[in-house]
């Protein structure tokens, strides 16, 4: 905290009308943590490898040959499966595709499940209504939801999209609501009101900055549950279906094969496991920093 | 000069023993406390919080050490209980309690001490006690941690409890913390803390969460334990009121340091540090008229970035060259009588320079049409529904009317609970009404439409309690003032030009304009917040509380500038406070408070002069002031506490409190059936109360 001078001393130059805004310098500290140096680190490397994967391997993920169960080496990094594709390749697409799905998945859920949870500040009905339908999302297993959406729309990476999008949204929009209403008895809160500033601009201006914080703190923590997810998914089945690879579908197939190469699950297990840590280490370091009051 | 050498407050201080010779060798001093250094090692460098600190104190004496924030005054006792906050640091110095070394003794044995010898009472009692214990379980585990057998526990604990005049021991030694109100915790927190009979009691603050009846209970309580029991007291306060009151030795401090001590009478008759002098003129009283405050400029210093040489220097009215060069010593000037100070020890004169317009400004006569009117105005406050389903009202506003007019300062006291605040926020339509009328500027606006609520925002103005909560954190000073000038209509430049001439206006300069709240001190963001309310050129304030939560030095500056601008630009005030002092120095008329409805109003002189109702005369009565003949004034020190809206007592609803009600005198039963209706008393002003007047100083029944 610094704080000021003296009572009555001249104060600076006018200058900086527009400096940076208290919580993104408060970004920026967290990510100047060992812990957020660190997570910040792995995923800006796992994303450059993930995004160059076509330069890299320009043959794709699905070259098959007679090297069939290889175990680890220096030509196959990860060995080679069932039809002799070299595993690291398809690591590195099934991260892609991972890291898409994280990439789309928990913004739009964020923002649908924010803006859900935000509605009771406009519609207070709604907004209670949809505090029930996020219970009934909550109540449900997560896989037999998932499988609901598989069984509407199919197997694929649009689904598992969905899936991933509507089992966030209970936890954004709860968090926005208590936000909301933590925020709606501050005392700015209502000094706008007495100005006589409109529901509406008290909601954009003063409500929705001050809740922000920690929807993009769970954001990161939902995306680990995201990787997790989908690798739940995968193992069952029931997410991107072959031959494109997933870290969760590279599990599945590699359990199954374990007996013939024991190896086969490691690379992708272990890939996965990098990311979810990169992302919990990330939320972390955001949650220390970021979150606290 | 005590090295700096050890950097723990472990023990392992072989090397700690007396270097610095006790004064006066021999003397029964319990506590001694010795060049303590305390300092906070953080990531932007070393702050030295306690810097140097001596006093001492004897057996069945209560200390005073008053300071404002940052002074150094808790973590000065938290260091004596070494129970200083991570990651502070004993650097050097020493204490000594009843002849052995405190910062020497290993922990184990220390954990004895704590609630042995010396015992702690905190500021919030409702933080200090364990929600879901049972108090009386509270006290037996304190007892039993010291060796007590549990059988005798329970009557040692229901000994202490009425020790500490807690009401029907037997059956509230088995309730729960959230079943007593703040004064009765307090008391809880106090039976805890003597459980171990304890020769030393720090308390830190305890009166400052509780309303001014209650404190008066609670001080009256500390001078008889320390009366019957002979404990010696540390009272850590920022109030010179209760000082005055309570206290037997002083000891003031500024910037980590000891810039003035001696015995409360010897301080009180000539204060030899400008600080102390500076602190008694800034404190408006309640007996005192209206001349403006001596406000003492600047504000306390960041114990982070202390001013080089005196830390008072830069405040100082009396300031040399010199002053900022070296720290003036402790020296003792008078005999017992210490202070700081280079003008000083020369035998400078400390006067202050006279307000610069000692004025006593006359009361206003109430002129042309109200610019607010409230009639009979009720305000639900509960939400809780019946098990038919009806909501069970709770009023903490039961017919309640008062009249504000244009340039008029109306002062609006009560104690927590007494809805206040509720009404001021039934006012500008953050509460709903429940029945009365509301009338703004000739316009009626108890149903509060939208058209309603907008004429509302336009002509009345609030100012907050807390001013940093009332800030948006995101938002830079600048873009919270084009917010409420926006609504005025004025954007782009004009907004720019017309923001600079406010922040003017209140003190402030433009460039701040910039900052975001955060960067401010208190008293700098309660400016902000005036400036915020005035650009809708309201033609009423209402404050609630506005300087409640600032340091003393810096309420002054508040006030004043409340009274520059109320003067300046013809605005009504609503001005609402605990504090009868800060009324009293502002206001034209008084409205005074009691669950729910007026009980007595008139001019500030009437009703301050000679007060008709019990429940002001109590009030006032309560009251500490800071003057040290004082002492011997008998009090009046209300019984309880005030009871709870939700269900109010029948006929005068001050009649549970009441010492010249059916409590204390018989036949009193009209007190009990008929509810008093505000009438005009013979001596002017108007009070509800069967008998007005009747209550004289200092003859409770």
């Amino acid at each position: 905290m610094s704080t000021t001078d003296l009572d009555n001393a001249a104060a600076p130059p006018a200058a900086r009308r527009f400096t940076v805004p208290v919580s993104l310098a408060r970004y920026g500290a967290a990510l100047r943590t060992p812990r957020g140096m660190i997570a910040a680190g792995i995923l800006l490397a796992l994303t450059a490898i993930a995004l160059l994967a076509p330069v890299i391997f320009p043959q794709g993920y699905d070259v098959q040959s007679r090297d069939r169960f290889l175990g680890m080496s220096t030509q196959h990094l990860f060995g080679t499966d069932e039809y002799g594709r070299d595993i690291f390749v398809r690591t590195v697409y099934g991260l892609r595709t991972d890291l898409a799905l994280v990439a789309i998945a928990v913004p739009v859920s964020g923002v649908i499940g924010s803006l859900l949870g935000l509605s009771g500040a406009v519609w207070p009905r709604f907004g209670n209504l949809m505090q029930r339908v996020f219970d009934v999302i909550i109540g449900f297993p997560s896989f037999i939801l998932a499988l609901c959406v598989v069984v509407v729309m199919g197997v694929g990476f649009a689904s598992t999209v969905v899936a991933i999008t509507i089992l966030g949204l209970p936890g954004f929009g709860r968090l926005a609501r208590s936000g909301a209403l933590e925020q709606q008895n501050r005392e700015y809160v209502v000094a706008a009101r007495t100005l006589g500033v409109s529901r509406r601009r008290i909601l954009t201006r003063h409500i929705v900055p001050n809740t922000a914080d920690p929807l993009i703190v769970h954001g990161a923590i939902f995306a680990v549950n995201a990787v997790f997810i989908e690798s739940g998914l995968g193992i069952l089945g029931l997410g991107v279906q072959p031959p494109q690879p997933s870290l969760g579908s590279l599990l599945n197939v590699g359990m199954r094969y374990v007996r013939e190469a024991p190896t086969y699950p490691v690379g992708p297990i272990l890939v996965l496991l990098l990311l979810a840590l990169a992302l919990s280490m990330l939320s972390d370091s955001l949650n220390e920093r970021v979150n606290r009051r | 000069m005590m090295t700096t050498s050890e950097s723990t407050d472990t023990p392992a201080a072989a090397d700690r023993p007396a270097r610095i010779p006790d004064p006066r060798p021999g003397s029964r001093n319990l506590l001694d406390v010795r060049d303590l250094r305390v300092s906070f090692p953080t990531p932007r460098g070393v702050v030295e919080a306690v810097n140097g600190v001596s006093f001492s104190l004897e057996q069945g004496r209560i200390l005073g050490i008053v300071g404002e924030s940052g002074s150094g005054k808790s973590v000065t006792a938290r260091a004596v209980m070494r129970m200083l906050r991570e990651p502070g640091r004993v650097d050097g110095g020493s204490v000594t309690l009843d002849g052995r070394d405190v910062l020497a003794v290993p922990e184990k044995e220390m954990r004895g001490l704590r609630g042995g010898e010396v015992a702690m009472v905190f500021q919030d009692p409702q933080a200090a006690l364990n929600p879901v214990m049972k108090v009386g379980d509270q006290i037996a585990e304190a007892l039993r941690v010291h060796g007590v057998p549990k059988a005798a526990a329970r009557d040692r604990a229901l000994e202490l409890f009425r020790q500490v005049g807690i009401p029907d021991v037997e059956r509230t030694i088995d309730q729960y913390p959230h079943e007593f109100s703040g004064g009765m915790r307090q008391r809880v927190v106090i039976a805890i803390a003597l459980a171990n009979k304890p020769r030393l009691l720090i308390a830190d603050e305890p009166t400052t969460a509780l309303d001014v009846t209650i404190q008066a209970q609670i001080l009256e309580l500390l001078v008889e334990l320390r009366n019957d029991l002979g404990v010696a007291i540390v009272m850590i306060t920022h109030d010179m009121g209760v000082v005055a009151e309570l206290c037997d030795d002083l000891v003031v401090m500024y910037g980590g340091r000891v810039v003035e001590s001696g015995s409360v009478k010897d301080v009180f008759a000539e204060q030899r540090h400008p600080y102390t002098k500076a602190l008694l003129t800034a404190v408006p009283r309640a007996d005192a008229g209206g001349d403006q405050l001596v406000a003492i400029p600047g504000s306390p210093p960041n114990p982070a970035d202390l001013p080089p040489g005196c830390s008072f220097a830069p405040r100082c009215p009396v300031a040399r060259p010199s002053c900022s060069e070296a720290v003036p010593p402790l020296e003792e000037l008078a005999p017992d009588h210490r202070a700081a100070c280079f003008v000083s020890a020369e035998g400078g004169d400390l006067s202050m320079p006279p307000a610069v317009q000692a004025r006593h400004r006359a009361a206003r006569a109430a002129e042309g049409e109200p610019v607010l009117s409230v009639e009979n105005l009720r305000t639900n406050v509960s939400r809780q529904r019946s098990l038919i389903g009806r909501i069970q009202p709770v009023y903490a506003v039961d017919g309640l009317s008062l009249e504000v007019r244009p340039g008029e300062t109306l002062g609006l006291v009560g104690e927590s609970g007494c809805g206040k605040s509720t009404l001021s926020r039934t006012i500008v339509g953050i509460n709903e009404v429940s029945a009365g009328t509301i009338t703004v500027d000739g316009r009626d606006v108890t149903r509060m439409t939208g058209a309603d609520r907008q004429h509302v925002a336009n002509t009345i103005q609030y100012i907050f309690q807390d001013p940093y909560a009332s800030l948006n954190p995101r938002r830079t000073i600048g873009q919270s003032m084009d917010e409420a000038l926006e609504m005025t209509g004025v954007t782009g430049s004009a907004a720019r030009s017309r923001a600079a001439e406010l922040m003017d206006t209140v003190g402030l300069a433009e460039g701040h304009l910039a900052r975001y709240p955060h960067e401010f001190s208190g008293g700098q963001r309660q400016r902000v917040g005036i400036a915020r309310a005035l650009a809708k050129e309201p033609k009423l304030l209402i404050c609630d509380e506005p300087v409640s939560a600032l340091d003393v030095s810096i309420q002054a500056q508040i006030i004043n500038l409340l009274e520059e601008l109320r003067e300046r630009l013809t605005i009504g005030l609503l001005f609402i406070a605990h504090d009868l002092s800060v009324v009293r120095h502002l206001s034209d008329r008084v409205a005074v408070m009691y669950l729910g409805r007026i009980v007595e109003t008139g001019t500030v002189q009437e009703v301050y002069d000679d007060p008709q109702h019990p429940y002001t005369k109590s009030l006032l009565s309560a009251t500490p002031e800071p003057v040290v003949d004082d002492q011997g004034r008998q009090r009046i020190v209300l019984t309880g506490d005030m009871p709870s809206p939700a269900n109010p007592p029948s006929g005068c609803r001050f009649r549970t409190r009441c010492p010249i009600g059916p409590l204390f005198r018989e036949g009193r039963e009209v007190c009990e059936q008929e509810v008093p209706e505000l009438t005009l008393t013979p001596v002017g002003q108007t009070a509800a109360c069967h008998f007005p007047g009747e209550l004289t100083e200092g003859a409770p029944a």
